[in-house]
């Protein structure tokens, strides 16, 4: 026997389950879940966790059987402190869908998706807003109940996952959230991961069928996960993927699809390999990972500059919160809205790096600042190059 | 599910159930407890399983998430040495042994599961499911959600760390 099979043995032995639960445990699980079946109602059909978001987002009440409470679309834009874009997912125009999917272990649901009409008016309120862009909210959540990894702890982002629009009829690794100039915010709230994704608006598409895919195991395209029929356009998940894939019907109006105008925007995207799999798309694949792990550098690196940075002394403003207890902080281009419950956490103090900007040379940051008191002051910084 | 599935399920799994949350907690009440919630638990959450988990992965990754949500919770409870009431359990095992050789058994027993212990949550929960609930590699890469080759990666992590730390006690 080798080493290594003796050191395997001595742990299987040393590590082996010592003793088991004796009846009187067992007894006691029984009879509790005993109690807890005959405590509900008879006939009372389990209510889904999609009606649950629904309740909760039109009543703001939650159901004695929710184990999770999820938020709204427009309480993920408000905290993530896009204020106009909460308002656009608050209007009329926006679609309402609240769908789930178990997959993979996960629970992953697509809240709403706002576009066009709704979004009109907005701009001038936030530069980072436009009417021909399409904003969605999905929300993952791991489907045994227990918290996702908060974007504090070292787990967070271990299992990435990869949320695009897609359509029928263009191919996946071709047309997708990357090549559609899109982008997302992401935060997680009392154990549920939001995402908010943003791309060019996908209205214009839909007499042809738009989707919206999340899968679980990848930040890109997969292939592994969405299948692709080339004759007849049509999308849709492969049953032998071993990870979390959820691939929605978006409701889109279709009279609100506009072909021409859809093979003109087609024309001018980037040209990508008409190969599933080439070399230069495993580059661009790698060249896009780069991207991201450069953006987290630069980001990290942006974000120990602040304490030496100057402080724009006109920018610095000490912020009240509303009767929802939000704050708001406007200074030049910024316009933002959060709720400091929700952003802080409890019984934090110091400065909080929000947000960054590029501007003809130099770097500036966003920054809240929490004081003993929980009073919240906006500022910009300019960064030290 | 009626009693009858619960019941295949305790009788299935328990004996697994129970021994992997002894190793997390390392005292006999708050294992009691951990196992009690993880299965009522698993079992309100039962219908949200995708029906391609292993149940056995299921409940231990419930059990997982349990632990890592009540760890303020049980911190207040003094730890009992579990080595000192299931001594008679070992014993029995080395029926082949002298009693010099199964008191060093014994002991090298210990050192291993305390070795164990100290390891950090990414590497001892898989150790926990490998060695104790005797999961396969592709369960708890389901049960955890990771890729089997990260499984394969922080066993093999572990297995090194506690071997370091072994041959150095033993100097």
């Amino acid at each position: 026997m080798s080493d290594s099979d003796k050191w395997d043995r001595m742990l299987r032995q040393a590590l082996a389950s010592e003793a088991g639960p004796d009846e009187r445990l067992n007894r006691n699980v029984i009879h509790r879940y005993r109690e807890r079946s005959e405590a509900r109602p008879k006939g009372r059909k389990r209510i889904s966790i999609g009606v649950l978001a629904a309740v909760f987002t039109l009543l703001l009440s939650v159901s004695a059987f929710a184990a999770v409470k999820l938020l709204s679309p427009q309480q993920v834009a408000e905290h993530l402190g896009n204020g106009p874009l909460a308002e656009a997912f608050a209007s009329g125009d926006a679609v309402e869908i609240n769908e789930s999917v178990v997959s993979g272990g996960y629970e992953i649901t697509l809240h709403g998706l706002v576009s066009g009409a709704g979004l009109n008016g907005l701009e001038d309120l936030s530069s980072d807003i436009s009417p021909e862009k399409t904003y969605a909210v999905v929300s993952i959540a791991n489907a045994d109940g227990s918290p996702m990894p908060k974007t504090s702890d070292p787990e967070y982002g271990e299992v990435p996952f990869y949320v695009s629009p897609l359509m029928r009829g263009l191919k996946p690794w071709q047309v997708n959230i990357f090549s559609m100039h899109g982008g997302y915010s992401e935060t997680v709230l009392d154990g549920v991961m939001y995402r908010l994704i943003e791309c060019d608006g996908v209205e214009m598409f839909a007499d042809r069928g738009v989707y919206l895919a999340v899968v679980g195991g990848t930040a890109f395209p997969s292939n592994d996960a969405i299948a692709y029929d080339e004759e007849t356009g049509e999308i849709s998940l492969r049953p032998d993927y071993e990870g979390a894939a959820a691939l929605f019907e978006l409701p889109l109006d279709k009279s609100k699809a506009d072909p021409a105008k859809a093979e003109a925007y087609l024309r001018e995207l980037p040209k990508e390999p008409e190969e599933k799999e080439t070399a230069a798309e495993n580059d661009a694949a790698a060249l896009l990972e780069s991207k991201s792990e450069e953006m987290a550098t630069k980001s990290a690196e942006r974000k120990k500059k602040v304490p030496e940075g100057t402080t724009i002394l006109e920018s610095v403003q000490k912020l009240t919160p509303d009767d929802r207890g939000r704050v708001h902080y406007k200074y030049d281009v910024w316009n933002v809205t959060l709720t400091p419950d929700l952003f802080f956490p409890e019984g934090q103090t110091g400065d909080y790096p929000f947000q960054f900007s590029e501007r003809d040379g130099k770097v500036l940051a966003l920054v809240f600042t929490v004081d003993s008191l929980g009073d919240v002051t906006g500022k910009v910084v300019e960064l030290d190059p | 599910m009626d009693i009858e599935e619960l019941n295949d399920l305790i009788e299935r799994h328990g004996k697994a159930l129970y021994g992997f949350c002894l190793r997390l907690t390392s005292n006999r009440a708050d294992t009691d407890d951990l196992y009690q919630e993880t299965l009522l638990k698993a079992i309100e959450t039962r219908k949200k399983m995708d029906g391609n988990r292993n149940p056995k992965a299921f409940l231990l990754s419930v059990a997982v998430g349990l632990r890592k949500n009540q760890r303020r919770k049980f911190a207040w409870r003094q730890r009992i040495a579990p080595t000192a009431e299931y001594s008679d359990e070992y014993n029995a095992i080395f029926t082949d042994e002298s009693p010099e050789d199964a008191l060093l058994s014994s002991e090298r027993r210990r050192q291993i599961q305390e070795a164990a212990d100290r390891l950090q949550d990414k590497l001892k929960i898989p150790l926990y499911m490998y060695y104790t609930a005797e999961l396969s590699i592709e369960e708890i890469a389901s049960a955890l959600r990771i890729p089997s080759g990260t499984v394969k990666k922080r066993l093999y992590q572990a297995r090194q760390a506690m071997k370091k730390e072994l041959e150095v006690e033993s100097l």
